[in-house]
Order: structure tokens, then C-alpha cells, then sequence
């Protein structure tokens, strides 16, 4: 059964295409090859983990209600970025009308979009409705949408209301309180982020560039990287190294070393996404609940306050065989119910500005709303390009360099965009954006 | 031999010769298959581009263009000087622990079996289980190794390990060291139960100490047995992977990078199977001579004996 279904699912392609593609195939037949049964079927892959799986099958459950006999089937797919990434590469590249329905990481969508392996939306009449404008830039390609946003993710500051008055609204004020916060025996570290070399201290980095009025490509899509404004925020980082503000160890954390250090009292300062003000919350387990503020990231000289822009969107596989059907579900998944309703079940944050006037959603946040929304808004996106996955991982090497003493700050952000340019020229994308 | 043989007559001769390569044939198909196929398609692959993340760029042939960008690439230089020093060091230090570990070995007499087995454990044990062990104890903060040093006074702020881009080796190559020496050891211990007792007691009837004995009749005895253990471990830790996956990833920056994490992002990472193709081939070259050097060493070897 297994071939014959391989082959049915893959009418058009080539022998050697098939054979590149039975591990994928392999995961796609799994759950029986019935593919189009007497029950028309769409299918969407995602996270499916915890709380977040439990609300989605809900919300699919009631899409179905509403869209019947129409069946919604969830393929799995690993949590892990990467992995997720790597999985969709293979189905998209060996053009597995399945999934439907794909749930990108908002880095991700130029790269599908230029590869021709997910729809243009805009053919569907939709329209940018109220979706913050970096949401839909993130989500588009030359000009044409090819995502819809679901939820975002912003970095932002959390700070203890125990240790200071009011949160710092620059980096030079937050390096004095965290400095002294330490020096008075209050905690051991002043400020944690995560800065393994991994795709979060590429986050952080573009915080600080742009609190430091810099970016990673310019409004031509020219590599900027190397611009005095980048030495000074990335000479910044270091310097909080060096003196002690920020914790040498942080060199190989990710997200949760950061949130346990914090949750365990031992940092004045993190920066981290909006999970985990939920977690910290928790009196059970977090040793300075009650004592959280969340604040914007600082501004630096020359910049202003920028959280990095993270965060889902629903894209259509090019390869569906049901296009209409597929983005009826991306739509009604990211109506401004269900996006109200997963701030409420899961706190991630909607895409949709105007939710953040509704009162359920206020509540739901956590934190100021009106805090929330200027964090949102107010987000950087990572550089909007096919090559970004590649471009992040050069900045990674330098940056990481830099922070562990290789590499003095100039000329690590000189290598790095000289690599970016070498990419660029090779990608034939130079100059677009 | 050979002159006997082509006077037999000559149909018998060609018929045993073709049935020799029929039998031959399944094998050769499948050496064939799973080494000479393999290996000429990445080299095929190496000389196109092909850039999975850039599909609008098809795969095109550019002869040596990908060889070129590695030899250009200052990280492909610095992945092989560290795949270099990985290798020279760790196999040096294996076979120092190695020898006094079969040393030792040989020289207990009751419960033996039991000993040589509880020293073979450590190989026993997946690299990547032992390879997150160690990072756990190296680990800062909270690692044991550090708890040790402050505890014991050695050091008042413990050492951050994975953030200094020498300091990082040192778990590394312990744990790689902890884990293969019982390997080499146990290749030694043959060789060392492979010499004479006789030997021993003449020399000792001669008043050779314990140290003569070691340099003149232990040492030159052994060294058909050294030599294959370091061929076997120098060519395995000349493609380390999971160790470093595991531990730094290859980090700080590129610091701890060998040539097959290098090869595994350019693959896997980056999905340029075209550039990656180019880069394992090297790969593949350099161990080659590497192999070849080996077998030059032994045969030299065999010739002095």
C-alpha cells in the first residue's frame, strides 16, 4: 500500500523525486492514505502540544460545526523550530499537496513565498484588515501577502518591582540599577538574555541595534550591519558583559535558563517573549511572583525602544488540491474570536490591533494594555528574505564571537556583513527586499 | 605457484577463474552499492550548485566553484586546524591512558574478566548520552565540576567553560578521552598478552629492571598493536561529530567547529547540498591520505620486523 499511495500522491513527479521523498511520505501516509475519501478533507500542520493543541482542536471542532460535512485533519509536527522547518522543506520541495494549511514561523514566509511552495493570498480578496502593519510586512513577499498573521511574539523587559521604582527607558539607566541592584548583594545578575548561538541572540542583537538607531539591511535592503550604529550596540552587549551587568554563563542560555534565573530571584532584569509572564506569575513556582513588571526593551542613543517581532502565521500550501477550502480555515482561524480566545486560553498576543481595546482581551494580557499595544506595535521585524535562515546563522557566528571575546565588535560585524553580502550576491537577491 | 598453475589445462583454469567472479559478483555489487555510488554522486553533487533554500536557482553545474568557496572560507580553515588538534590531542592522550590502563590490566590476576569489562563500560555508553552527561557537570551555573572547584578552594569564580573558546575544549576532550580509552586499551591488552612470558624472565635472569623491560621488550613488542589502535582511533576522531553537537554545538562562534559539524550545517542547516557535497568530499580526501599515511607507517612497520 505504501507505494501505490506515494505514487498517487505525487502524480506528476519524477522517479528520482519520489525516491528523495518517501521519509517525507512516509509521515504524510502514516495516518492511512485515504486522501480523498467520500468526506472532503483539509489538513493543517502545526504545533500540537499541550494547552495550545487542546484549544486548536477546539476551535477546529467548531469550524467543522459551522463548515460541515467539511473534516479538519491535524498532522503533528515536531515542536522544535528547525525541525519543523526541515519537515516542511521536504514535503514543499517534493510539492506534497499536504498539509493545507501550514503554520509558519513569521521568518519563514519569504522563504516559501520566493520558493513557490505557499499561495498569494491577495487572490483570495483579502484584505490587510487590522493586523499591525509589521505583522503583514513580515507576512509579505514583492509587494503581495502570503500569510495570515495568527500570533505574535515581542520581546520586552521584565523587571522587579521590588528592586526599583519604575522600569529604565534607556540602556545606560537600566546598566546603573542592574549594577547596583548586584554591588548591593540584591541578586547576582543584573540583566539575563538569551545568548547561545541560536537564532534568540539574533533577537536580542536586533533589539539593541535598533535602540541604537541601527538595523540589519537598510530601507534598500542593503547589509547595514556593519554601520557605527551596530558596532555601538553590539560594543554595548559586550560591555554589559564585561562589567558584570549581564552574566557570562547567559553565552549558552535560551529562553528558559533566562526565565528560571529570573523566576528564582537571581536576576534584576530579563529580557524574554510574552510567555513567561504567565509562568512568573505563578506563586507555586516562581519565587518572585507579585514582584513583575513588564516594560518595553530600552532605547539607546540614536534609537528607539524595539521589541524584536516574533511570532505565527497560516499559509497555504501552492500544492493543495483545495485552496478555497484551505484558506477558509487559515480565515476562520484567524478571525478576531479565536485570536481573542488564544489570548484569553494560551496568552499569546493577537496580531489584530483593534482586539487590544476588548476588554476580555485586556484582561487576558496580563500586563497593561496600553503597554502592550506600543510593545506590539512598536516591534522590529527580523529582515523580510527568502535567505534570512542562512543570514541568521552567519550573524550568529560573529555575534557569538564577539560576545565570548574572539572578535572585537567591528570586525565581527564586518565579517558578518561581508558574509550577508557574499550570501545576497549568491542568492540573487541583492538589493531586494 | 603460478607457473604450475597456468601449465594445468587451460579451460579448467578460466572456468574456476570465472566462478571465482561470479561468486565475487553479489559482493562487489554491494560494495558497489553502498560506497563507490554514494561517494561518486556526492562528488557529482559537489560540482553543481544546489541550494535547497533557493530553489528559483535550480541546480546548475559550476565545476569547482564549491571547492573554491570552502578553500576561500576562513571557517573551513579554522574547522580543520580544530578537527586536527581534536584528533592529535585526544588520540595522544588516549594512548598514554590507554597503556597504563592494559598495563594494569594484564598485570591483575584474579577477577580479570570482571575488571576488563567493567573498564570496557564507558564505550559501551552512547556518545550522545555521555556527551550530555558531561555538559550537565561542566555546565554554569550549577555544574558539579565547578561546585568541586569553589568547594575545594581551588578557584574563588569558577570558570564560565562554554563561553571561553579554549576552556570549551577541555570537556570535549574529556569526555571524548573518558569514552574511547577503554577501546584503545583493550586493543593494547591483546597485544601485550600476545608477548612471550619467556621474555620477561629471561631479561629479569639478565638483571633488566622493571623500566628496561618496559623500553626494550614491552614497547617494541607492542607496537604492531599501538600502531592499529591509533590508525582506528585517529580515523574516528577525525570525523567527531556527536560530542560537539551535543556540548557546544561548535560554539563560542565557531571556536570548537570540526570539519563535519561544518559539513552538517552547510548540509542540514542551510540545505546546500551542492557546497556540503564539496565539503565532505574533502573530507573524505583528507582522511584518505590520512589512511594511506597509516598503512605506509605499518607497512614500514612490518619491514622492521
Amino acid at each position: 500500500m505504501p507505494l501505490a499511495c506515494v505514487t498517487a500522491l505525487f502524480p506528476g513527479a519524477s522517479l528520482s523525486r519520489r525516491l528523495a521523498t518517501l521519509a517525507a511520505a512516509a509521515a504524510i501516509t502514516a495516518g492511512g492514505c485515504g486522501g480523498e475519501s467520500s468526506v472532503p478533507m483539509v489538513t493543517i500542520s502545526g504545533s500540537s502540544v499541550g494547552r495550545e493543541a487542546e484549544l486548536l482542536r477546539r476551535q477546529i471542532a467548531r469550524f467543522e460545526v459551522d463548515h460541515a460535512p467539511l473534516r479538519v485533519e491535524i498532522r503533528p509536527t515536531p515542536d522544535a523550530a528547525d525541525d519543523r522547518h526541515q519537515l516542511y522543506v521536504q514535503w514543499l520541495n517534493a510539492r506534497a499537496p499536504i498539509p493545507d494549511v501550514l503554520q509558519l514561523d513569521i521568518v519563514w514566509t519569504a522563504e516559501f513565498a520566493a520558493a513557490g511552495w505557499i499561495l498569494d493570498l491577495d487572490r483570495f480578496g483579502g484584505s490587510r484588515e487590522d493586523f499591525f502593519p509589521s505583522a503583514i510586512a513580515a507576512a509579505s513577499w514583492n509587494g503581495r501577502t502570503y500569510a495570515r498573521p495568527w500570533f505574535v511574539d515581542v520581546g520586552m523587559l521584565y523587571w522587579r518591582t521590588d528592586l526599583m521604582a519604575a522600569a529604565p527607558g534607556t540602556f545606560a539607566d537600566l546598566d546603573r540599577i542592574a549594577a547596583r541592584a548586584v554591588q548591593d548583594g540584591a541578586v547576582p545578575y543584573g540583566l539575563v538574555w538569551q545568548g547561545a548561538r541560536y537564532e534568540g541572540l539574533v533577537t536580542v542583537f536586533l533589539e539593541y541595534l535598533s535602540a541604537f538607531g541601527g538595523a540589519i539591511l537598510d530601507a534598500h535592503g542593503r547589509v547595514a550591519v556593519d554601520s557605527d550604529a551596530a558596532v555601538r550596540a553590539l560594543t554595548e552587549m559586550r560591555t554589559e558583559i564585561a562589567s558584570k551587568v549581564v552574566p557570562a554563563d547567559v553565552l549558552s542560555w535560551q529562553e528558559e535558563q533566562t526565565r528560571f534565573a529570573f523566576q528564582n530571584g537571581q536576576a534584576a532584569f530579563m529580557r524574554n517573549w510574552p510567555y513567561a509572564r504567565t509562568l512568573l506569575g505563578d506563586a507555586h513556582d516562581s519565587a518572585v511572583a507579585g514582584r513583575v513588571g513588564v516594560a518595553p526593551m530600552p532605547a539607546g542613543a540614536g534609537g528607539a525602544a524595539s521589541g524584536t517581532l516574533g511570532g505565527s502565521t497560516l499559509a497555504i500550501n501552492a500544492h493543495s488540491a483545495h485552496p478555497d477550502r484551505a484558506y477558509a480555515l487559515a480565515q476562520y482561524l484567524t478571525d478576531p474570536r479565536q485570536m481573542a480566545e488564544r489570548a484569553r486560553v494560551v496568552g499569546q498576543f493577537p496580531p489584530r490591533a483593534r482586539l487590544y481595546d476588548d476588554p476580555a482581551v485586556e484582561a487576558s494580557l496580563g500586563i497593561d494594555p496600553a503597554v502592550a499595544r506600543r510593545i506590539v506595535s512598536g516591534a522590529v521585524p527580523r529582515p523580510v528574505t527568502p535567505v534570512y535562515a542562512e543570514l541568521s546563522g552567519i550573524l550568529q557566528v560573529h555575534l557569538h564571537a564577539v560576545l565570548s571575546g574572539q572578535e572585537e565588535p567591528a570586525a565581527g560585524l564586518r565579517a558578518a556583513a561581508s558574509g550577508i553580502r557574499a550570501l545576497l550576491e549568491r542568492s540573487g537577491l541583492a538589493g531586494t527586499t | 605457484m603460478m607457473r604450475h598453475r597456468s601449465g594445468s589445462p587451460s579451460t579448467g583454469s578460466s572456468d574456476e577463474a570465472r566462478q571465482a567472479a561470479l561468486f565475487a559478483a553479489p559482493a562487489l555489487v554491494a560494495i558497489a552499492a553502498v560506497v563507490a555510488f554514494p561517494l561518486v554522486w556526492a562528488v557529482w553533487e559537489s560540482l553543481h550548485r544546489h541550494d535547497l533554500r533557493m530553489p528559483w536557482l535550480g541546480r546548475s553545474f559550476v565545476g569547482a566553484a564549491n571547492y573554491r568557496e570552502a578553500f576561500a572560507d576562513p571557517r573551513f580553515w579554522s574547522a580543520l586546524g580544530h578537527t586536527f588538534g581534536f584528533t592529535v590531542g585526544t588520540v595522544v592522550l588516549e594512548l598514554l591512558i590507554g597503556l597504563a590502563l592494559a598495563l594494569a590490566l594484564n598485570s591483575v590476576r584474579r577477577g580479570a574478566g570482571a575488571l576488563r569489562t567493567a573498564a570496557l563500560l564507558p564505550w559501551a555508553v552512547p556518545t550522545v548520552v555521555a556527551a550530555l552527561v558531561w555538559r550537565f557537570m561542566f555546565e554554569s551555573p550549577g555544574g558539579v565540576v565547578n561546585h568541586l572547584l569553589v568547594s575545594s578552594g581551588l578557584v574563588t569564580s569558577p570558570p564560565i567553560w562554554f563561553a571561553s573558546p579554549w576552556l570549551a575544549w577541555v570537556p570535549i576532550v574529556l569526555a571524548d578521552v573518558w569514552k574511547t580509552t577503554p577501546f584503545m586499551a583493550l586493543l593494547l591488552l591483546a597485544g601485550l598478552q600476545g608477548i612471550d612470558p619467556a621474555l620477561y624472565q629471561a631479561a629479569a635472569l639478565d638483571g633488566a629492571g622493571p623500566v628496561r623491560q618496559m623500553m626494550h621488550i614491552t614497547l617494541p613488542l607492542l607496537r604492531p598493536a599501538i600502531l592499529a589502535a591509533v590508525i582506528f582511533r585517529s580515523l574516528d576522531a577525525f570525523r567527531v561529530f556527536d560530542v560537539v553537537y551535543v556540548m557546544t554545538r561548535g560554539g563560542p562562534g565557531a571556536a570548537t567547529e570540526p570539519l563535519s559539524l561544518y559539513a552538517f550545517s552547510a548540509l542540514f542547516r542551510d540545505l546546500r547540498f551542492g557546497y556540503g557535497s564539496a565539503v565532505s568530499v574533502i573530507m573524505f580526501l583528507v582522511s584518505f591520505v590520512l589512511a594511506l599515511f597509516w598503512l605506509r607507517a605499518a607497512r614500514y612497520q612490518v619491514e622492521l620486523s
